[in-house]
C-alpha cells in the first residue's frame, strides 16, 4: 500500500509537468504580425512590391511586375530579444483592385503607406487611401507613412518636410526610403513592428483575438512527442503496481 | 370584342363547360363588320345545317348542338368562369343548356368538340379556353397575343379541338422511360387539374404575401409558398403518334417567376421575424436549387438553366446578394443554415459573377470566414461546401480567405475530425485547401511561412492503431482522404510551380519530418495500390532537384530481409509484369526524381553496374535495370531503358563513358558482349516497338556529347547500316515514323560527336552516306517527324508519367529536352554546307575551346591569386624594411649628428690646441674658464640683486599702500616687522655689493692678466688663421654680393610699383577718353536722330509739295478748261521760292 501511494505521486508529477510543457516552453513561441503595404499607383508603382522584395530577400528587381490583388512576404525579426514573424501584404495600388485590398484591413496590425517622392500625385492621393485605411481597419493600427525613391534626389517632388507634415498632421510615423539601395527599408518594417510590439506590450492589442492581425505562431519544439512519452510513463508507473 | 363558338357533334355522354381561364382584350370596332358577317353566313349555314339535320333526325336520332357568345370585350370573363353561350343555334338532343353553359351526353358515345375563338386587341398574356370534364380539364384552346392578320389568318384555319396544349416549356416533356406504366387519360387529366389548381392557389399566396398587413397572414403564405415550390406534378404532351408521355413538373418555374420579388420584399422588410425570414430562404433555396429527384434525374440537364435563370435574376441585383450577406450575421439556425445553403446553390449556379459580388461587398468574405467556427457542424460543414464553390478558380478570393486565418482554422478542424481517419468533413476541408493552394504562389508561400506543411505531416501517420487492420484498415473515405493530402503535398512542390518557392518547401518537408513519413508508407504493408502509387509519386516530387533530400531517399531502407534499399525495392516492382502500370510508371518517375541534378546517385548507380563492384549475392539497381533491360516484357525494356537513360543524362560525360566498360554474360560459352553492343544487337534483331523507341532513346543520350562512345558504337558497321535502312525505309505506320525518326536523330548524333577516330565513318563520310544513301529532305523530314508527335509533345509538358495504359508510353520527359537541344545541331551539321556543317561541330569545338581557354583562366587566376598574395607578403616585407631603413636613417641622422658635433668639438678642440701649443696657452685658458665662471656668478649675483630689488620696490609699494590704507587698522608692529626685514634686507644687500665689489676688482685683475696673455694669443693667431682670414673674407663678398642683389631687387620692386602706378593712371585716362568717346557717341545719337527727324520733315514737306504740284496741275488744268492761258514756268519758279522759303 505504501508503495503504491509512494508511486502515484510520481506518476502525477509526471503528468502535471507534461500537462505544463507546452505553456513553459512559452519563449519558444513567436509572436506573428499581419502588416499591409498600401499606396497609389497608375502605370508606375510607388515601390511596394519592391520595398517588400527588398526586405523580404534583400535584393532588388528594377522591373517588377504588376500586382494583382495582393502578394504575400514573411520574414522574422527580433525585436527586444523577442522573436516576431512580419507577415506582410503587399497590396495593389490600382484602383480597380481597391474593393480586393479594403478586404485585408480588418485583420492587419499595421500598414504602411507608401507614395513616390518623385511623382507628387501619389502624395496628393495619400489622404484618400488614409481615410480608406481608417474606415475599414481597426482604430488601433498602427500606419507608416513611407516617401520612397529616396535615391532619385534629383527627380524628387515632394520635399522631406511635406511628408513629415503630413505625418504629423494625422499621427503616422514617416520615414524616406529607398528599395534600390536598401535605405531605411529594413528600418521602416522594424519600426513599424516595434510600434505594433509596443501596443502589445501596453495591452492595447489582444494577442489570443486574431482579428487585430495579432497571433501567437506555433512552436517549432517538438512538444507533441513529449506527450506520449508522459503517457507512456504513466502506464509503466501502472504496471508495475 | 370576343366571338366564342362552340359546337359538338355526337360525343359520349356527361356534362362539358367551356371555361375561359385567363382574359385581356380592349375594344375594338373594325372588326365587327367581320364579325357580323361572319355571323350571318354562320346563321346562313346553320339554317342550311339545320334543314339538313332535320332530315337526319327523320333516320335517327342525333345529339349536337352549336352555340356562340358575342362579348363586348374580354374584361368582362372573370378567371375560371364558366362561359355560357347564351345564342343557341342548333340545340339537337337538348344535350346543352344555354343557362348553366354544361353540356350533359343524353347518349354514350363519342364526341367531338369544335371550338372556335376570335379575338383581337389581346395586349396581355395569352387567353385560355379550356373544355373540362367533370370539373377536370379535356383540353386547351389558346389565343396569343399577335396582329391583326394573322387573327384574321386564324378565322380561316380556326383553332379547334382537340387541340390540347399544355402551356409549359415543351422541352420538359419526355417519352415514357418505361412502357409497363401506361398512363390513363383520367389520370393525367387528374394531374392537370390539380397543377391548374395550384397555379391559381400560387397567385393568391403571392398576392396574400403582398398586400396582408398581418405578419401571421404573410408568414403563412411564405410557408405555403415553399411547400408549393416542392410540388411536383406529373403532366404529359400528347406526342404525334398519341401516346401519352408522362413527365413530373415542379412548380419551381411558377413559383420563381412569380414569387421571388415577393419573396426578396419578405427578407427586407420582414427580417426581423425569424420563422418568415427561413421560409421565404427555403422558397428561394427550392427555387434555385437544381437538385435533381430521382424522377428528374434525365432532365436535370433542362433544369440546371432554370436554376441558373433563376439565380441571374437574382444576383441581377446586387443589393439582395448583399442582404444575404448580411443576413449570415443573425445567429438563429433558421436564418444562418438557410442562407448558407441559398448562396451555396447561388454560386454553384452562377460562379463567376457572384465570386465579383461578393468581393465588392465589404467583409464578405470575413462573414463567410466566420461561419468556420460555428458552433453548429451542420453549419460549419454546409460553410466548407460554400467556401468550396467561393474559392474555386478565383485566386484573388483564395488569397482572402487565407489572409482570413483559413489554413489554421481548417487544419483545426481537420485535428477535430480525426485527420485521415476522418469523415467527408475531412475530405471536405482537404478539398479546400486544395483549392486555395493549386497555382496560387502566394498562398502556397504562405503555407509554409505560416508552418503550416509542419502540421500536415501528422496526418500521414499511418498510426499503430491500424496496424491490426490492415487489410480493413483502408475505408474507402481514408483512401480518399489520403489521397488528398498526398496531392496538397504535391501540390506544393509540384515541378511547375517556381523553384525556389519548391526548394523552399522540399527543405521543410524533410526537416518536419514529412519525407520520412512519406517513406515509412511507401515500406509499410497493406496499404492500397493506389495510395502507394500516389505516395511514390509525392515522393518523387518532394526529392526531385534536391540533393538532401535525395541523400535521404537513397539512405532509406526496406524492412526486408536481408534490408534492402528503397530504390532497389522499388526498382524490382518497376520492371516486374504483374505490378500494376501506373504503379511502375510512379516507380520510374521517382526514380528519375531521384537522379534529377543528381550526379552523385547518377554515379553510384552506373557503379552497380560495372563488374569491379559487382556482388553476386546481393541485387542491385545495376542488375535489375539490366534484367529489366532484356527481359521479354516490352514495357520492362522501356522503362529500364529510360532509368539508364537518366542515370547517363547531364553535363558531365563521365558516366557515359563509364557505361561503355559494362559487359554482359549473354549465355554459357559465349564471350561477353558490351551492354552498347547487345543494345544495338536487340534493336536489329527487330524488338517490339517499345523496346526499340526506349533503346534509341538511351543510346541517343548516351551518344550525345559523348565522342568515346560514338567511336564505340561506330566500330560495329553493322550499326550504321541498320541505322541507314531505318531512315531510308518509307513504310510504316506513325509509330514506326518515331523509330525511324529516331534512328536519324542517332545517325546524325554519330555525325555531330564524331572525333573522326574511326578511319571508316569520319564525319565527312558520315555525311556523305546520308546524303547519298538517304537523302537529306528525307533525313530532315523524318527528323522533323518526331517532335510533331502528339507523345512528345505529351511529355514534353511535365516529367511526371501521367499515363493510363501501357501503350500511350512513348517518350520520356528529359529526352524530349536533349532531343529539342540537339535537333537543329543534327540538321544544320547535316543539311548545311561544308561551313555550316561545320557551325555544329565547330560550336562544339567552340564550347571544348572555351572550355579549355575556361581552365586557362583559372589557371590563371590562380596564378594570379598566388602573384597578389605573393605581393602582399613583399609589401609587408618592404614596408617592414623601409621602416627599418627610416630607423637606420634616423641614427645615421643621429650619428651624424653626432659626428658633426665631434667634428665640431674636435674642430674646437684643433683650435685650442693649435692655441695651446704656444706656451701660456694654458694659462689663458685657465683664466678664461676662471672670467667666465666669475662673469657667470656676477651675472647671478646681479639676477639676485634685482630680484631682491624688485621684490623691495614691491614690498614698498605694497608696504605704502597698507601703510596709507591700514595704518590706522592694523598694528603698526606689523608695519615694524616689515620695516625690520627691509633693513635686513639691504643690510644682505649691502653684504652683497661689497662681495660684488671684491669680485670686481678681481675681474679686473685678472683681465688685465687676461690681456696680457690675449696678446700672446693674437701673435699666434696671426699665424695660423691667415687662411681662415681669406675664408672670412670671401664670406663678406657673398654677403656684400646679396646686400647688393637684394638692394636690386628693391630698386625693380620700386621699378614694378611705379610702372603699375602708371598703369594705373593710364587706366584712368583711358577710361575717362571712354567716357569722353560715349559722350560724343551719344552727341552724334542725338545728331543723327535730329537729322532723321530733318529728314522726315523734309519728306513730308516732298510729300506736300508733291500734292501741291497735282492741285496745282489741277488747278492749271481747270484754268486751261476755263480758257486762261497760264505760264508755265513762272508758276515751277514761284512753287520753288515757297519750297525755299519754307525750308528757310
Amino acid at each position: 500500500m505504501l508503495e503504491q501511494l509512494g508511486q502515484d505521486p510520481n506518476v502525477a508529477v509526471y503528468c502535471t509537468s507534461a500537462l505544463h510543457h507546452p505553456q513553459s516552453t512559452g519563449s519558444r513561441h513567436f509572436i506573428v504580425i499581419d502588416a499591409l503595404s498600401i499606396g497609389t499607383s497608375n502605370v508606375l508603382g510607388v515601390g511596394k512590391s519592391c520595398l517588400l522584395l527588398q526586405f523580404t530577400d534583400k535584393r532588388f528587381q528594377p522591373v517588377h511586375d504588376l500586382t494583382i490583388g495582393v502578394e504575400f512576404g514573411a520574414r522574422m525579426i527580433t525585436i527586444d530579444g523577442k522573436q516576431i514573424k512580419l507577415q506582410i501584404w503587399d497590396t495593389a495600388g490600382q484602383e480597380s483592385f481597391r474593393s480586393i485590398t479594403r478586404s485585408y484591413y480588418r485583420g492587419a496590425a499595421g500598414a504602411l503607406l507608401v507614395y513616390d517622392i518623385t511623382r507628387r500625385d501619389t502624395f496628393n492621393h495619400l489622404t484618400t487611401w488614409l481615410e480608406d485605411a481608417r474606415q475599414h481597419s481597426n482604430s488601433n493600427m498602427v500606419i507608416m507613412l513611407i516617401g520612397n525613391k529616396s535615391d532619385l534626389e534629383a527627380r524628387r517632388e515632394v520635399k522631406k518636410e511635406e511628408g513629415e507634415a503630413f505625418a504629423r498632421e494625422h499621427g503616422l510615423i514617416f520615414m524616406e526610403t529607398s528599395a534600390k539601395t536598401a535605405a531605411n527599408v529594413e528600418e521602416a518594417f522594424i519600426n513599424t513592428a516595434k510600434e505594433i510590439y509596443q501596443k502589445i506590450q501596453d495591452g492595447v492589442f489582444d494577442i489570443n483575438n486574431e482579428a487585430n492581425g495579432i497571433k501567437i505562431g506555433p512552436q517549432h519544439s517538438p512538444a507533441n512527442q513529449n506527450m506520449p512519452s508522459g503517457g507512456g510513463g504513466g502506464n509503466q508507473g501502472g504496471n508495475c503496481c | 370584342m370576343i366571338l366564342v363558338l362552340a359546337s359538338a357533334v355526337l360525343s359520349p355522354g356527361s356534362s362539358c363547360v367551356i371555361n375561359c381561364i385567363s382574359k385581356r382584350s380592349d375594344d375594338v370596332s373594325p372588326l365587327q363588320a367581320v364579325v357580323e358577317q361572319l355571323s350571318q353566313q354562320l346563321v346562313h349555314l346553320t339554317a342550311q345545317v339545320e334543314a339538313n339535320k332535320n332530315r337526319i333526325d327523320d333516320t335517327q336520332r342525333a345529339v349536337g348542338f352549336t352555340a356562340r357568345k358575342k362579348l363586348a370585350d374580354v374584361h368582362g370573363l372573370r378567371l375560371y368562369e364558366t362561359i355560357v353561350f347564351d345564342d343557341v343555334v342548333y340545340n339537337a338532343g337538348d344535350g346543352y343548356d344555354p343557362e348553366t353553359g354544361f353540356f350533359t351526353a343524353p347518349v354514350a358515345g363519342s364526341y367531338v368538340f369544335f371550338l372556335q375563338t376570335m379575338l383581337h386587341n389581346l395586349d396581355e398574356e395569352r387567353l385560355f379556353l379550356d373544355i373540362t370534364k367533370n370539373g377536370s380539364t379535356l383540353a386547351r384552346a389558346h389565343e396569343r397575343r399577335c396582329s391583326r392578320s394573322e387573327i384574321l389568318n386564324r378565322k380561316q384555319t380556326a383553332s379547334s379541338f382537340p387541340t390540347a396544349l399544355w402551356d409549359m416549356p415543351r422541352r420538359r416533356m419526355r417519352l415514357p422511360e418505361d412502357t409497363t406504366t401506361r398512363w390513363t387519360t383520367s389520370e393525367i387529366f387528374l394531374e392537370l387539374s390539380k397543377a391548374v389548381n395550384n397555379r391559381l392557389v400560387l397567385r393568391r399566396l403571392c398576392h396574400r404575401v403582398q398586400t396582408s398587413s398581418l405578419l401571421e397572414d404573410r408568414r403563412d403564405a411564405v410557408r405555403a409558398l415553399k411547400a408549393l415550390s416542392k410540388v411536383q406534378n406529373r403532366v404529359v404532351e400528347y406526342s404525334v403518334v398519341l401516346s401519352l408521355s408522362p413527365s413530373v413538373y415542379k412548380f419551381r418555374l411558377e413559383v420563381g417567376t412569380q414569387a421571388m420579388d415577393v419573396l426578396t420584399k419578405v427578407l427586407e422588410t420582414d427580417r426581423s421575424d425569424v420563422e418568415i425570414t427561413g421560409y421565404a430562404l427555403d422558397t428561394l433555396f427550392n427555387v434555385m436549387s437544381n437538385e435533381p429527384s430521382e424522377e428528374d434525374e434525365m432532365t436535370s440537364k433542362s433544369s440546371v438553366d432554370l436554376g441558373e435563370q433563376f439565380t441571374e435574376i437574382f444576383i441581377k441585383k446586387q443589393e439582395n446578394v448583399t442582404m444575404l450577406i448580411s443576413l449570415l450575421e443573425e445567429y438563429d439556425f433558421h436564418i444562418r443554415w438557410p442562407t448558407v445553403r441559398l448562396l451555396t446553390v447561388l454560386l454553384t449556379n452562377r460562379l463567376k459573377d457572384l465570386q465579383e459580388c461578393i468581393l465588392v461587398i465589404p467583409m464578405a468574405v470575413s462573414k463567410l470566414m466566420d461561419l468556420l467556427v460555428d458552433s453548429r457542424e451542420i453549419i460549419r460543414n454546409d460553410a466548407l461546401l460554400l467556401l468550396n464553390q467561393l474559392t474555386k478558380g478565383h485566386a484573388n478570393i483564395q488569397k482572402i480567405v487565407a489572409f482570413e486565418n483559413a489554413f489554421e482554422r481548417i487544419l483545426d478542424i481537420i485535428v477535430e475530425e480525426g485527420a485521415s481517419d476522418g469523415g467527408i468533413v475531412v475530405e471536405d476541408c482537404l478539398l479546400l485547401l486544395l483549392n486555395l493552394l493549386k497555382n496560387n504562389a502566394s498562398n502556397q508561400n504562405f503555407f509554409k511561412e505560416g508552418s503550416y506543411i509542419q502540421r500536415i505531416s501528422p496526418f500521414l501517420e499511418l498510426g499503430s492503431a491500424s496496424a491490426p487492420s490492415k487489410q480493413s484498415g483502408w475505408s474507402a473515405q481514408k483512401v480518399t482522404n489520403i489521397h488528398l493530402i498526398l496531392q496538397l503535398v504535391r501540390t506544393l512542390v509540384s515541378p511547375s510551380n517556381p523553384q525556389n518557392q519548391t526548394v523552399a518547401c522540399q527543405k521543410v518537408m524533410n526537416q518536419c519530418g514529412l519525407l520520412q513519413q512519406l517513406c515509412s508508407i511507401l515500406m509499410a504493408s497493406g496499404v492500397p495500390a493506389d495510395v502507394l502509387t500516389e505516395t511514390i509519386n509525392t515522393v518523387s516530387e518532394v526529392i526531385r532537384g534536391n540533393q538532401a533530400n535525395q541523400e535521404y531517399f537513397a539512405s532509406v531502407l526496406a524492412p526486408s530481409n536481408p534490408p534492402r534499399p528503397a530504390i532497389v525495392v522499388l526498382l524490382m516492382s518497376m520492371v516486374n509484369e504483374k505490378q500494376p502500370f501506373v504503379l511502375r510508371c510512379a516507380v520510374l518517375y521517382c526514380f528519375q526524381s531521384f537522379l534529377y541534378k543528381n550526379e552523385v546517385g547518377q554515379s553510384q548507380i552506373i557503379q552497380t553496374l560495372l563488374p569491379t563492384t559487382a556482388d553476386v549475392n546481393t541485387i542491385t539497381a545495376g542488375q535489375l535495370l539490366c534484367g529489366g533491360l532484356f527481359s521479354t516484357d516490352s514495357l520492362s525494356n522501356w522503362f529500364a531503358a529510360v532509368a539508364l537513360l537518366h542515370a547517363v543524362i547531364g553535363r558531365n560525360t563521365n558516366n557515359r563513358g563509364q557505361l561503355l566498360r559494362v559487359q554482359l554474360a549473354t549465355s554459357l560459352g559465349n564471350p561477353p558482349v558490351s551492354l552498347l553492343q547487345q543494345c544495338c544487337n536487340i534493336l536489329a534483331q527487330g524488338a517490339k516497338l517499345q523496346t526499340r523507341i526506349g533503346l534509341l532513346m538511351l543510346l541517343c543520350t548516351w551518344m550525345a556529347d559523348c565522342p568515346i562512345a560514338v567511336n564505340h558504337f561506330l566500330t560495329n558497321s553493322a550499326n550504321v547500316s541498320y541505322l541507314i535502312s531505318q531512315v531510308s525505309s518509307s513504310e510504316g505506320d506513325e509509330l514506326e515514323l518515331i523509330v525511324q525518326g529516331l534512328c536519324a536523330f542517332l545517325l546524325g548524333l554519330c555525325m555531330v560527336f564524331n572525333d573522326n577516330q574511326n578511319s571508316s565513318f569520319t564525319k565527312a563520310s558520315l555525311k556523305e552516306v546520308i546524303q547519298n544513301r538517304i537523302g537529306e529532305e528525307v533525313f530532315a523530314d523524318k527528323l522533323t517527324q518526331v517532335a510533331k508527335n502528339e507523345n512528345y509533345t505529351r511529355a514534353a509538358k511535365k516529367p511526371h508519367l501521367n499515363y493510363k495504359h501501357p501503350s500511350e508510353i512513348v517518350f520520356d520527359h528529359e529526352f524530349t529536352k536533349l532531343f529539342k537541344n540537339l535537333e537543329n545541331d543534327v540538321l544544320v551539321a547535316v543539311s548545311g554546307e561544308e561551313n555550316s556543317g561545320l557551325k555544329a561541330t565547330s560550336r562544339r569545338e567552340h564550347e571544348n575551346l572555351v572550355e579549355n581557354y575556361k581552365e586557362v583562366i583559372k589557371e590563371q587566376d590562380q596564378k594570379l591569386n598566388d602573384m597578389s598574395q605573393r605581393v602582399l607578403e613583399l609589401q609587408s616585407k618592404h614596408s617592414a624594411a623601409t621602416a627599418t631603413i627610416d630607423e637606420l636613417r634616423s641614427q645615421v641622422q643621429q650619428l651624424k649628428d653626432q659626428n658633426a658635433l665631434l667634428k665640431a668639438q674636435k674642430g674646437s678642440q684643433s683650435s685650442n690646441h693649435l692655441q695651446g701649443t704656444p706656451p701660456g696657452g694654458d694659462n689663458v685658458e685657465k683664466f678664461q674658464k676662471e672670467i667666465q665662471m666669475l662673469r657667470f656668478q656676477v651675472a647671478e649675483k646681479d639676477l639676485q640683486i634685482e630680484q631682491l630689488t624688485t621684490s623691495l620696490t614691491t614690498l614698498e609699494a605694497s608696504l605704502a599702500s597698507q601703510i596709507g590704507d591700514e595704518n590706522k587698522e592694523n598694528s603698526p608692529s606689523e608695519a615694524a616687522v616689515l620695516q625690520i626685514s627691509i633693513n635686513r634686507l639691504n643690510m644682505e644687500l649691502k653684504d652683497l655689493r661689497v662681495n660684488c665689489d671684491q669680485k670686481d676688482t678681481e675681474i679686473s685683475t685678472l683681465r688685465s692678466q687676461l690681456e696680457g696673455s690675449q696678446q700672446d694669443l693674437l701673435q699666434l693667431q696671426n699665424n695660423s688663421s691667415n687662411s681662415q682670414g681669406f675664408l672670412d673674407s670671401r664670406v663678406t663678398e657673398m654677403t656684400e654680393e646679396i646686400r647688393r642683389l637684394s638692394e636690386e631687387k628693391t630698386s625693380l620692386q620700386e621699378r614694378l610699383k611705379k610702372s603699375n602706378e602708371e598703369n594705373l593712371k593710364l587706366a584712368n585716362k583711358i577710361r575717362v577718353l571712354e567716357e569722353e568717346r560715349e559722350a560724343e557717341a551719344e552727341d552724334k545719337r542725338s545728331l543723327n536722330e535730329e537729322l532723321e527727324t530733318l529728314k522726315k520733315e523734309q519728306d513730308d514737306l516732298l510729300v506736300l509739295l508733291a500734292d501741291q504740284d497735282g492741285k496745282i496741275n489741277k488747278f492749271k488744268q481747270r484754268l486751261k478748261d476755263l480758257g486762261q492761258v497760264v505760264e508755265e514756268d513762272e508758276e515751277e519758279f514761284d512753287d520753288e521760292e515757297e519750297e525755299m522759303g519754307e525750308e528757310a
